[in-house]
């Protein structure tokens, strides 16, 4: 069959696209002699982990992490997934540790191994600083709390709903949740004390209302039996930094109060400049994850196209089934099953951005699959006939003379699938890809500001949009006009 | 030996039997018209002698290949078939130049340089050379037909299959179509043509074959068919479009 001798080209083409990706992204297999170990951390979590006004990741964590490291001399890089990425992670040992944190919990030692406790946290209540009615558990009958997956204060305020009659509501960061409180949805939050007084120091507009219930200490993890020198030297230098007063100097800077704080102009046109160096950072990653995503998934969705009208079963069987998966499954899921799933299972690790990478290709192939074949299938059928009279071959009276014409009825397609991918890379937040909507989080997680930033980022990815639609348009009629 | 000899050729899509038992064979130089009804299985005939159509039995013999051999390179053979169409299916995206040039480029049979020469003597044979540039878009239709004509010819090709050449042309286009196949016909280029075209037919064919429902009825010199028609089917079908 003529799939015989397309299959070889298409290995290559396979193969061509593997070695740019190794080549754009960094590959695990480049772990030097010199072991810089990869740090998982979550990214909306002050005073622990958040970016100051520069960008630079800064807090309690990564203060004392630093000095640790210093005091004991080892390399690392901080990876800022969000508190349940960094976590799973940990698990699919895509990273080396976590510090995040995160409770020591007996659930979680069965899996981790933690260093001697850094932090000893408490949970606390707090509401909007007007309302005057809720002032101890009892007030929060029949009402919503908000709380942050797999917090201390989410599984406190699990323990107490039942006794005291209220709903909790999930959420996967701080800013949300406080956000939740102060529109009114929830009535109370429950948070780790430092977090949510620092927040309160931020002006979040909320109070504290109760006191500190004791809490659980908080770790530094690696996965269990792993990486056992990391952790010994986390705890050699957690005790040395003790033993000099450098731990309590830290603690000091993020949790005394009174204690420096930056001032942000926090009007609509403050924020815009204060944040539009992150956001043009965040806006440029997701413009290339767009249009890399899209070129590889152009080849995808003709390789594939193609392979879904061909005269031969088994590739068409293949074709159906690659486009039906990646269509009848969400990307969230795609992006988690190919950065902490697969990686799991066979373990080998890949980066956030190339897992990014390949589950918006993937998924956009399968689209653009689709796109191609309706594109081919509304060529005349006589196109393909009178090429092939002439005795040109399938593949040549294809690529010569269906292709071309089928690409013009594609384009309108195009655009439009062009536009979801770009949509869609916001999705890729999820597993801590620094693009426009992550760095909108990050920003948020600082300033608490949702609105306005949310505004911001809405406004961003709507103004792109319509550019880049207004260029596909010019574009389109300039090729039409070429054809006539 | 028969330059085109078609044997015991069925073909069948689904249930549907739409050639039964067709034998066929045309000489060199010679011009066969098939007439006969509409769905009685002339263009699939047609479509059958350069594979177009995939034959459901028998077999269909050009110079010495068999076309239902697997191992006969279909290609190959269709570079010396031409072929033109009722609906012209020039390329739209390629210049009328193009159109003729991309098959004998494409298959090395060629230079570019070559081509294009012989392009716009074909052009200037069906009276078109002024339209080399122009895309397929701005022509008649009677001007796509001949330029169809022409990228057909294009090949070299030693035998030519019409499919209907003029049922789609508006009635003051179908004789500077018609021309151009009867100058083909004079310089004895070897023709199968399926026509609706009665005079025509009867001015260029050396043999015509009355077609129905999936078999050859009858067939004979232009004379004998039109002139004294033997079987009934032939007789009723000649008074119809006559």
């Amino acid at each position: 069959m003529k799939a015989s001798k397309r299959l070889p080209r298409l290995i290559l083409i396979l193969a061509v696209l593997f070695t740019a990706l190794n080549i754009i992204l960094p590959s695990s297999k480049i772990q030097a002699e010199e072991k810089t170990y990869q740090i998982a951390t979550d990214i909306t979590f002050a005073p622990f982990e958040f970016q100051d006004v520069n960008g630079k990741f800064v807090g309690i964590d990564m203060d004392l992490l630093d000095a640790i490291a210093k005091d004991q001399g080892f390399k690392y890089d901080i990876k800022p997934l969000g508190f349940n990425a960094a976590v799973q992670a940990l698990e699919s040992q895509q990273v080396d540790a976590v510090i995040a944190g995160m409770s020591i919990t007996e659930e979680r030692q069965k899996k981790f191994d933690f260093s001697d406790p850094y932090f000893d946290s408490g949970i606390i209540m707090a509401v909007d600083s007007d309302n005057e009615d809720i002032i101890s558990y009892k007030d929060l009958k029949g009402e919503k709390v908000a709380v942050k997956t797999g917090t201390e204060g989410a599984s406190f305020a699990e323990s107490i709903k039942d006794k005291y009659g209220f709903k909790i509501v999930t959420f996967d960061d701080s800013a949300n949740m406080y956000e939740d409180v102060r529109t009114g949805n929830s009535v109370a939050v429950f948070d780790d004390y430092p977090v949510l007084a620092y927040g309160i120091k931020q002006g979040n507009g909320l109070k504290i209302v109760t006191d500190k219930e004791a809490g659980a200490s908080y770790g530094f993890a690696v996965s269990k039996s792993k990486n056992t020198e990391l952790l010994d030297m986390f705890n050699t230098g957690l005790a040395n930094l003790k033993a000099s007063g450098e731990y309590q100097k830290i603690m000091d800077k993020y949790l005394e109060t009174g204690s420096d704080k930056a001032e942000e102009d926090t009007g609509f046109f403050g924020l815009l400049k204060d944040s539009m160096p992150s956001l043009l950072s965040g806006l440029k990653m997701t413009l290339i994850l767009t249009v890399v995503s899209l070129i590889i998934a152009t080849i995808v969705g003709i390789i594939f196209g193609l392979f879904r009208i061909a005269k031969n079963k088994v590739l068409r069987a293949i074709a159906v089934i690659y486009i039906d998966v990646f269509r009848g499954t969400p990307l969230i899921v795609q992006a988690f099953f190919i950065y902490f799933g697969i990686p799991a299972a066979l373990d080998f690790r890949i980066s956030a951005v190339a897992a990014g990478l390949i589950t918006l290709s993937l998924n956009a192939g399968a689209y653009m699959a689709e796109i191609v074949r309706g594109g081919i299938q509304s060529v005349d059928k006589g196109q393909m006939e009178a090429a092939r009279s002439l005795g040109l071959p399938y593949g040549k009276a294809m690529r010569k003379v269906v292709l071309p014409q089928a690409i013009q009825l594609m384009i309108p397609s195009f655009i439009n699938q062009f536009v979801i991918t770009l949509k869609d890379t916001s999705i890729l937040s999820i597993i801590g890809i620094n693009e426009l909507t992550q760095s909108g989080k990050i920003i948020i997680a600082r300033n608490l500001e949702s609105f306005q930033m949310w505004l911001i980022v809405g406004i961003i990815y709507f103004i792109v949009i319509i550019i880049l639609t207004k260029v596909s348009n010019v574009l389109e009629r300039r090729i039409k006009h070429g054809q006539a | 030996m028969a330059k085109l000899k078609v044997t015991n050729l069925k073909k069948s899509y689904g249930n549907l039997e739409v050639l039964k038992s067709i034998d066929l064979e045309v000489q060199e130089k010679e011009v066969v018209c098939l007439i006969g009804p509409s769905g009685s299985g002339k263009s699939t005939l047609l479509r059958c002698l350069n594979m177009l159509e995939e034959v459901t039995g028998g077999d269909v013999q050009v110079h010495n290949y068999h076309l239902t051999d697997k191992k006969t390179n279909i290609n190959k053979v269709r570079e010396n078939i031409g072929m033109v169409f009722q609906h012209f299916n020039l390329f739209p995206n390629l210049t009328v130049l193009e159109n003729i040039t991309l098959a004998p480029v494409e298959l090395k049979k060629a230079t570019k340089e070559q081509a294009k020469v012989k392009a716009l003597e074909l052009l200037e044979r069906v009276g078109l050379k002024d339209k080399a540039d122009v895309k397929p878009a701005k022509l008649s239709g009677g001007q796509k037909q001949r330029v169809a004509i022409a990228r057909a010819l294009a090949m070299n090709p030693d035998i030519m299959l019409f499919d209907e050449p003029t049922s789609a042309l508006d009635p003051e286009m179908v004789g500077e179509v018609l021309s151009v196949i009867k100058q083909l016909a004079q310089e004895g280029m070897t023709m199968v043509i399926v026509t609706h075209e009665m005079g025509f037919a009867r001015e260029v064919a050396d043999r015509v074959i009355f077609m129905d429902k999936g078999y050859i009825v009858e067939e004979g010199t232009p004379q004998e068919i039109f002139g004294n028609p033997q079987n009934e089917r032939t007789k009723d079908f000649l008074e119809k479009v006559l």
